[in-house]
């Protein structure tokens, strides 16, 4: 409707002219034929003018059915997991041709799965190939299925957040309740093939050199259509790897916290700046390319004297993972190395996405003396594969994520008995099953369970791997803090369950265990929203 | 050719990005060492006031007196007598206060600042300088040292000292000998210089930095004394002296320039640490030891080296003087900490000299709170079923009678104990590793002060057994 209008006052200004023009000029006309010949070119002018507004109301129009037939399949295929409000909305049918399931661990489909308030109205511009417009509900009177609680002219406001109480059973002391994220969402409509979108973040609730908070900005970015099948963008973005980095709003996955292997093996919430093109097919086909930053070895901390971390939440919060620690995150940003990656989707059945991406880049080198030989580029590549089915009340989804540096040797040669070296590959995988067990009104109650294993450091070079400490050692240098120095690699076990209150809202709850560090286990208590 | 390839790498990629070989950014990287600049001419000038004895009170000290270029610009102690302290004054017979420290790297110290609060770099041991300049004045006028009694003083020798004086005006010209105060601010400048321009002072040539360049091999021995440096529940040397890059330097410095406490054992052998000192030399009074006002009236003892908080404050004339910590008492006792290259040759160690060897110094970080069964501890830690394996016999917390102390930690007023660092490895907090076993072995010990040996500068790959390490770097040495 709102292409509607504006096309409506696009036709009705030049109409305006010819009513009122014509007729002064038709007068002027009987004095002098020359100016009447004038007086006809024109009027062959303004009949061109007017033929070229139709044709391009008409395709205008054409465009606009297009975007309408496409949210219609978007919503057709929102049913499986949605809340009872969408389920009311939307009447349970085999989602369309084309339309695909949700492109990540979503347990709330039609809620802002997408890093973005794009208001584009092409979907094939969505990373990944991802069929789900941004925004809450696709809906269609708002284009592109974005319908922002705010919005002026082209502006767009969106916002997500969650918090979280933390209770590992084995370490009540440390049990926590933290704001994790605030986040609030800023876009711009320049016209109907570019746009703007950005979000900002504050971890922990207060952000300032005397507090553990972090502002960020998480996304900064301009997306330009070039065509229904090609978008380019170029900023600071998400990168389209797995299941949850770009749909990383709680109402969209499963557990309290995310998964350990989309936050250790691929970072969470992992951005870069570059570019990229992006795409996807009718047939149901998503592509993504793209030239970005890469990381930055010279990070790392080979000589931590205390363990990183010491429970779960801090393993997940304090950037130990490798991907973790040398992600840049486009502050400052060392571009002397780039990287590329390309991603696949393919989301023509539907219920079924299907993923797959891999990045490959030189990395800013560990520091070593200036006249240390030179032992190779180090490369760091990563590449992962993903699944998600939501057959009738199920939803089930899979992940393999593997990452590798390359030439470390020397480098871990030169740091004997560090707990920390560089690995060589570090890997991760996840099984996870979702059920929509209830639903009335408009709430809905989705129990889960989730296997997942992970290691920071699957080979190393030039090591045997980290010296680590063994018995009760210090575990910072506050007087009588000891405990056991933390493995780097383990299997969790997960259980719980997201409650919806409407399609924006989500109370969570699990329970996990650990089985090499068995101290990490934890009860958890979650609020997220997203809008 | 790198920066076409990246750029060419831009291009292709912006266009089409399909393929994604041949995209990356390339980095040969290499070459060689350039040859060193030649020296400045204040390093020039600055390099004969080093060494110009003639500009000391006594005539008979300069700052290479105390900063022995064999002895990796430390001090030495057959010169000073025995001493751990330098000897000066117009006599050369009046104590200093500490140990003097190694120069090597020392212009790679950063200026003092507060990083997170954590008072960091600033030259001497308690900082006080905030420059090398400014540290390398000092000593022309302390009255225990070069002894000069002003900037005037210094001025007339300079001026009866044609050789260097000839280097400094060609440095500085000779208006400037007009005013003292500014002479005497060039020559710390001068000094200053040399110390940073003189490759001497930073040489990185040691078997470890070879090691690393891939022209020396570590010994097994030496090699694991590095791992246990490093490791965080042995040796943990590395948290304090990091053997990693710490952006002051290309090379590690095996300092973080951080400030510690760790509860040295006082030195009697200081003179100034006993009441009513004189000097062993003359005999003379030591009225030259300050008064503090800032040690607790139920201190043992009524003069304390206390670091950062005194009693040595920064220079009246100091233009950029880090804050007064004096009244500061968490941080009386804290230390700089410094680098450990060339430590091998440096001996006695701490700010106050009280070890002679590499071997005490681990072997007392290990087991400082095992069984030392001073008089009064307050919570002596029982040593385990071997006891304490490297002070069999007594303790080093020692009276000036060589009685066990009162007190444990006897070099800082007892209020003050708990400034003293005890939630690291590698002391031995009561309940670590059942609060009775030191965290490194005899022989793990061995392999560390191996390790420690091989950070001493002049190591040739050609001619390995010209490498100047002491007798303690020695296989079987303790």
């Amino acid at each position: 409707m709102y292409h509607s209008r504006q096309m409506t006052r696009r036709f009705v200004l030049p109409v305006a002219l010819l009513v009122f023009g014509i007729p002064r000029l038709a007068a002027a006309a009987g004095d002098d034929d020359a100016r009447l010949s004038a007086l006809q070119h024109q009027l062959e002018q303004v009949q061109a003018a007017l033929q070229q507004l139709s044709d391009e109301n008409r395709a205008l129009r054409e465009h606009q059915e297009e975007v309408d037939r496409k949210l219609a399949q978007l919503s057709a295929a929102q049913p499986q997991v949605s809340p009872p409000s969408q389920v009311a909305a939307v009447p349970p049918a085999a989602p369309a041709a084309g339309a695909a399931a949700l492109p990540n661990t979503s347990a709330l489909p039609n809620s802002s799965a997408l890093p973005n308030g794009s208001a584009l109205p092409n979907t094939a511009a969505l990373p990944n190939g991802a069929p789900l417009p941004p925004g809450p509900v696709p809906t269609s009177d708002s284009p592109g299925g974005y319908r922002p609680l705010a919005s002026l002219g082209g502006l767009r406001f969106w916002g997500y957040g969650e918090a979280y109480y933390t209770d590992p059973t084995s370490a009540r002391k440390e049990s926590q309740f933290d704001l994790a994220r605030a986040v609030f969402g800023i876009g711009y409509q320049f016209d109907q093939r570019t746009e703007f979108n950005s979000e900002y973040e504050v971890e922990h609730a207060v952000s300032s050199a005397t507090d553990v908070g972090e502002f960020e900005v998480e996304q900064f970015y301009v997306d330009r259509r070039l065509n229904d099948a090609v978008t380019v963008r170029a900023g600071l973005f998400l990168m389209p790897f797995g299941l949850l980095n770009e749909y990383h709003e709680p109402t969209n996955f499963y557990g309290v916290q995310r998964n350990f292997v989309e936050t250790l093996i691929i970072p969470s919430t992992w951005r870069e700046g570059g570019f990229n093109l992006h795409g996807s097919t009718d047939s149901g086909f998503g592509w993504n390319v793209g030239l970005t930053t890469g990381f930055d070895l010279s990070k790392w901390d080979f000589a931590p004297e205390f363990p990183t971390y010491r429970n779960a939440l801090t393993l997940e919060d304090n950037d130990v993972a490798p991907l973790q620690a040398t992600h840049q995150e486009l502050a400052l940003a060392n571009a002397q190395h780039l990287s590329q990656y390309l991603a696949l989707s393919y989301f023509g059945i539907p219920g079924l996405t299907l993923g797959a991406a891999v990045t490959t880049g030189d990395a800013v080198p560990v520091p070593a003396p200036p006249n240390a030989p030179i032992p190779g580029n180090e490369r760091v590549t990563l590449w992962e594969a993903h699944a998600r089915w939501t057959p009738a009340r199920w939803d089930l989804s899979a992940l393999y994520a593997r990452g590798t540096f390359s030439n470390t040797a020397l480098a871990n040669v030169a740091n004997p008995g560090s707990p920390n070296p560089l690995p060589a590959s570090f890997y991760g995988y996840f099984v996870q099953a979702a059920y929509k067990l209830w639903q009335q009104g408009d709430y809905a109650f989705n129990p889960f369970a989730r296997f997942e294993r992970y290691t920071m450091g699957a080979s190393y070079e030039g090591t045997t791997g980290p010296v680590v400490p063994l018995g009760i050692v210090p575990l910072s240098a506050a007087p009588g803090d000891y405990g056991t120095w933390p493995l780097n690699h383990d299997r969790v076990w997960t259980v719980g369950a997201n409650f919806y209150l409407g399609q924006h809202l989500v109370l969570k709850t699990d329970y996990q265990w650990f089985q090499e560090n068995v101290n990490f286990k934890r009860f958890d208590l979650g609020l997220g929203l997203a809008f | 050719m790198r920066g076409e390839a990246r750029h060419a790498a831009l291009a292709c990629s912006a266009l089409l990005i399909v393929t994604l070989a041949g995209c990356g950014g390339g980095d040969a990287g290499g070459g060689g060492t350039p040859a060193p600049p030649a020296e400045s001419a204040k390093a020039q000038a600055g390099e004969a006031l080093f060494f110009d004895q003639s500009l000391s009170a006594s005539g008979k000290q300069a700052c290479g007196t105390c900063h022995v270029p064999t002895r990796a610009f430390s001090g030495d102690p057959v010169t000073d007598h025995g001493l751990p302290v330098p000897l000066g004054g117009r006599n050369m017979d009046l104590p200093g206060f500490r140990n003097a420290p190694s120069l090597l790297y020392a212009a790679l110290t950063p200026a003092f600042f507060l990083n997170a609060g954590t008072p960091t770099g600033g030259f001497f041991r308690d900082g006080r300088a905030s420059s090398l300049a400014e540290q390398a004045q000092q000593p022309f006028v302390t009255s225990f040292e070069m002894a000069n009694a002003d900037a005037t003083e210094v001025l007339a020798r300079l001026n009866a000292s044609p050789a260097t004086l000839k280097l400094f005006v060609s440095a500085f010209g000779s208006a400037v000998l007009s005013d003292a105060q500014a002479t005497l601010a060039d020559i710390g400048a001068a000094i200053a210089a040399y110390e940073a321009e003189d490759p001497d002072f930073a040489p990185f040539s040691s078997k470890y930095d070879l090691w690393l360049e891939g022209k020396a091999t570590l010994t097994a021995a030496e090699q694991n004394g590095l791992a246990l440096f490093n490791n965080p529940v042995k040796g943990n040397c590395t948290a304090c002296h990091p053997s990693q890059r710490q952006g002051y330097s290309d090379h590690a410095l095996f300092t973080d320039f951080t400030y510690d406490n760790i509860g040295v054992p006082r030195n009697w052998n200081i003179p100034a640490n006993t009441p009513g000192a004189t000097s062993p030399i003359s005999g003379v009074p030591l009225d030259y030891i300050p008064v503090q006002t800032n040690v607790p009236a139920d201190a043992e003892y009524t003069y304390y080296d206390m670091g950062l908080c005194g009693p040595f404050a920064p220079a009246a004339n100091d233009p950029n003087p880090r804050p007064s910590f004096m009244t500061i008492t968490t941080l009386c006792g804290n230390f700089k900490v410094p680098t450990l290259r060339n430590v091998a040759i440096t001996s006695p160690y701490f700010h106050n000299g009280n070890f002679a060897t590499l071997h005490k110094v681990v072997q007392w970080y290990v087991t400082r709170d095992i069984n030392n069964n001073t008089g009064n501890n307050p919570a002596p830690v029982p040593a385990g079923p071997g006891g304490n394996p490297y002070f069999t016999v007594g303790t080093p917390y020692v009276a000036a009678d060589g009685s066990p102390d009162l007190y444990e930690y006897n070099d800082l007023p007892v209020a003050f104990d708990a400034n003293v660092n005890i939630g690291e490895v590698p002391y031995t907090p009561p309940t670590f590793s059942g609060g009775q076993a030191p965290t490194l072995t005899a022989q793990e010990i061995d392999d560390v002060v191996a390790f420690l040996c091989t950070l001493t500068d002049g190591f040739d790959p050609n001619n390995p057994s010209a490498y100047n390490v002491p007798a303690q770097c020695a296989a079987g040495a303790n």
